[in-house]
């Protein structure tokens, strides 16, 4: 007979942090509703950045493959803008400087126009790898450039831009982390503002917010994956 | 008698210094085949492109029924002048059946039904009624050419250019377009067709041009150039034609 071995409750993960972690891990867990409320706005933040992102960035993807002249370095330059100024300048800029008001707004814009920058060129390279020959045929067949465009050369880019977009929803994701800088009460400020109360849970307050981060971004990976696969074109083109 | 459908009086043009067509006239009077051959390089392409304004030529006029092309616009021109490509160039996101309703919809305006029917009628032309929910990428090589042709055919063009429809294909698949090319023909449609199948040139063509560096050599009903050409460059090109064509086939 094996004697029954007394039941001694452990987690296993205390034994991996310094003393006193089991009531940090309480603490943590009593902030989780302040801490759920920051991720809400992290979510907030990251769709309304990524969707001005993208209103601003296809237009200007498309500008720098079909656009004149002027227009084209015209949106060329603002990708360099800002594609070379670090996110933090951009939002400080846009809160300090700027003035736009309320922290959101600034950190919408200044996350949003960044990323229209990337998007643009994700859009771009999308546009110029659907073959020359695809809007030849087009306009062989009467149609217009701009229906060409709008009905071939889009819909075969906008497939193609998807895994470039995968990268930048999850860099827009955690870059709203930097709304830190102008005090927006988003996920990573509200863990800041329990760890300054309460420094011995520095640890354990970091660790559980980068598996909220982690969440987000393999979720929204998996569905953008699934988006993938429904519009992929059978027979392995595009 | 009446104009000839499509008239090209001293059509020039230039890529930089390279002077690609250097004067080039032809006729074609309606339901024409006229094949054109010649050495790569020599310009047959840009010809093709030129008719349907994909390249603006430098100068000289083409006529279309009668209009000056230069003077149309240039997507009602294109709706009236249809081209087959090489490489296909079906649209690759959209199924056969959309290929060829694309342009009706959006070019010709047709309501959806309409479209329906007119894209399966087009598709049966060439025989891929039964393959209208495939993708191009899901055909083979000579079926993705068939739905190039049944898409410019959808839109009623007074004349279709082809432009080496046939040299993209691996030799099986060749027959089945030169087979559908030779319906059409039958059937009256006017064709101007690059081409280097010599078969397709006897038996279908009325008049077959040899080009050569942006200039047509040679011209005339394709047994006389084949018998007995005028100038010794149409006979040897001709001879290795001859010579690649039994090698192929024999």
């Amino acid at each position: 007979m094996i004697p029954a071995i007394p039941f001694v409750p452990s987690t296993p993960f205390v034994s991996l942090v310094p003393l006193g972690a089991l009531a940090d891990w309480g603490f943590v867990l009593g902030n989780a509703d302040y801490l759920v409320g920051g991720l809400a706005i992290t979510i907030a933040l990251t769709v309304a950045s990524i969707l001005l992102g993208f209103a601003a960035g296809f237009p200007a993807g498309l500008i720098e493959v079909y656009g004149g002249h002027y227009s084209e370095a015209f949106v060329a330059s603002l990708g360099v803008f800002f594609r070379g100024t670090p996110i933090v300048v951009i939002i400080i800029v846009m809160f300090f400087v700027v003035g736009i008001s309320p922290a959101f707004l600034a950190a919408t814009f200044a996350l949003g126009l960044r990323s229209a920058a990337y998007q643009s060129q994700i859009f771009r390279g999308a546009i110029e790898s659907v073959s020359g020959g695809q809007m030849e045929a087009a306009r062989a067949v009467g149609l217009s450039r701009l229906q060409a465009i709008r009905h071939v050369i889009v819909p075969q880019a906008l497939r193609r831009s998807i895994p470039g977009f995968q990268n930048e929803f999850t860099i827009v994701l955690k870059d709203t982390s930097i709304a830190f800088a102008i005090g927006l009460a988003e996920l990573l400020t509200r863990s800041y503002d329990l760890f300054v109360q309460r420094t011995t849970a520095v640890l354990e307050i970091v660790l559980f917010i980068s598996l909220l981060y982690f969440l987000l971004t393999f979720s929204t990976n998996r569905v953008l994956d699934a988006l993938r696969e429904r519009f992929v074109i059978p027979g392995g083109e595009g | 008698m009446s104009d000839p459908l499509l008239s090209v009086r001293d059509l020039r043009k230039s890529f930089g210094e390279e002077e690609v067509l250097r004067g080039i006239d032809f006729e074609m009077e309606r339901r024409d085949v006229q094949v054109l051959m010649g050495p790569s390089g020599s310009g047959k392409s840009t010809l093709l492109r030129c008719v349907n304004r994909l390249s603006e030529p430098d100068d000289g006029t083409i006529t279309l029924d009668g209009e000056d092309t230069a003077a149309m616009d240039e997507n009602d021109l294109r709706r009236q002048v249809g081209m087959v490509f090489q490489g296909f160039n079906l649209f690759a996101h959209l199924t056969a059946r959309k290929n060829v309703s694309l342009g009706l919809r959006r070019v010709r305006g047709f309501s959806k039904s309409e479209t329906e029917e007119r894209a399966e009628e087009e598709l049966e032309r060439v025989g891929l009624a039964d393959q209208a929910d495939s993708y191009p990428a899901e055909l083979s090589g000579g079926q993705q050419q068939r739905v190039g042709i049944a898409r410019a055919l959808a839109m009623d063009p007074k004349l279709l250019l082809f432009d080496e429809p046939t040299s993209a294909l691996d030799p099986e698949l060749i027959g089945e377009v030169l087979s559908v090319m030779g319906e059409l023909a039958d059937d009256g449609m006017t064709m101007l067709v690059v081409t280097h199948e010599m078969g397709f040139a006897r038996e279908a063509a009325t008049d077959l041009l040899f080009l050569d560096d942006g200039t047509i050599l040679e011209r005339g009903p394709p047994t006389q150039l084949f018998e007995s050409p005028e100038h010794e460059r149409t006979a040897t090109f001709l001879r290795r034609l001859t010579d690649l064509e039994a090698g192929q086939h024999g």
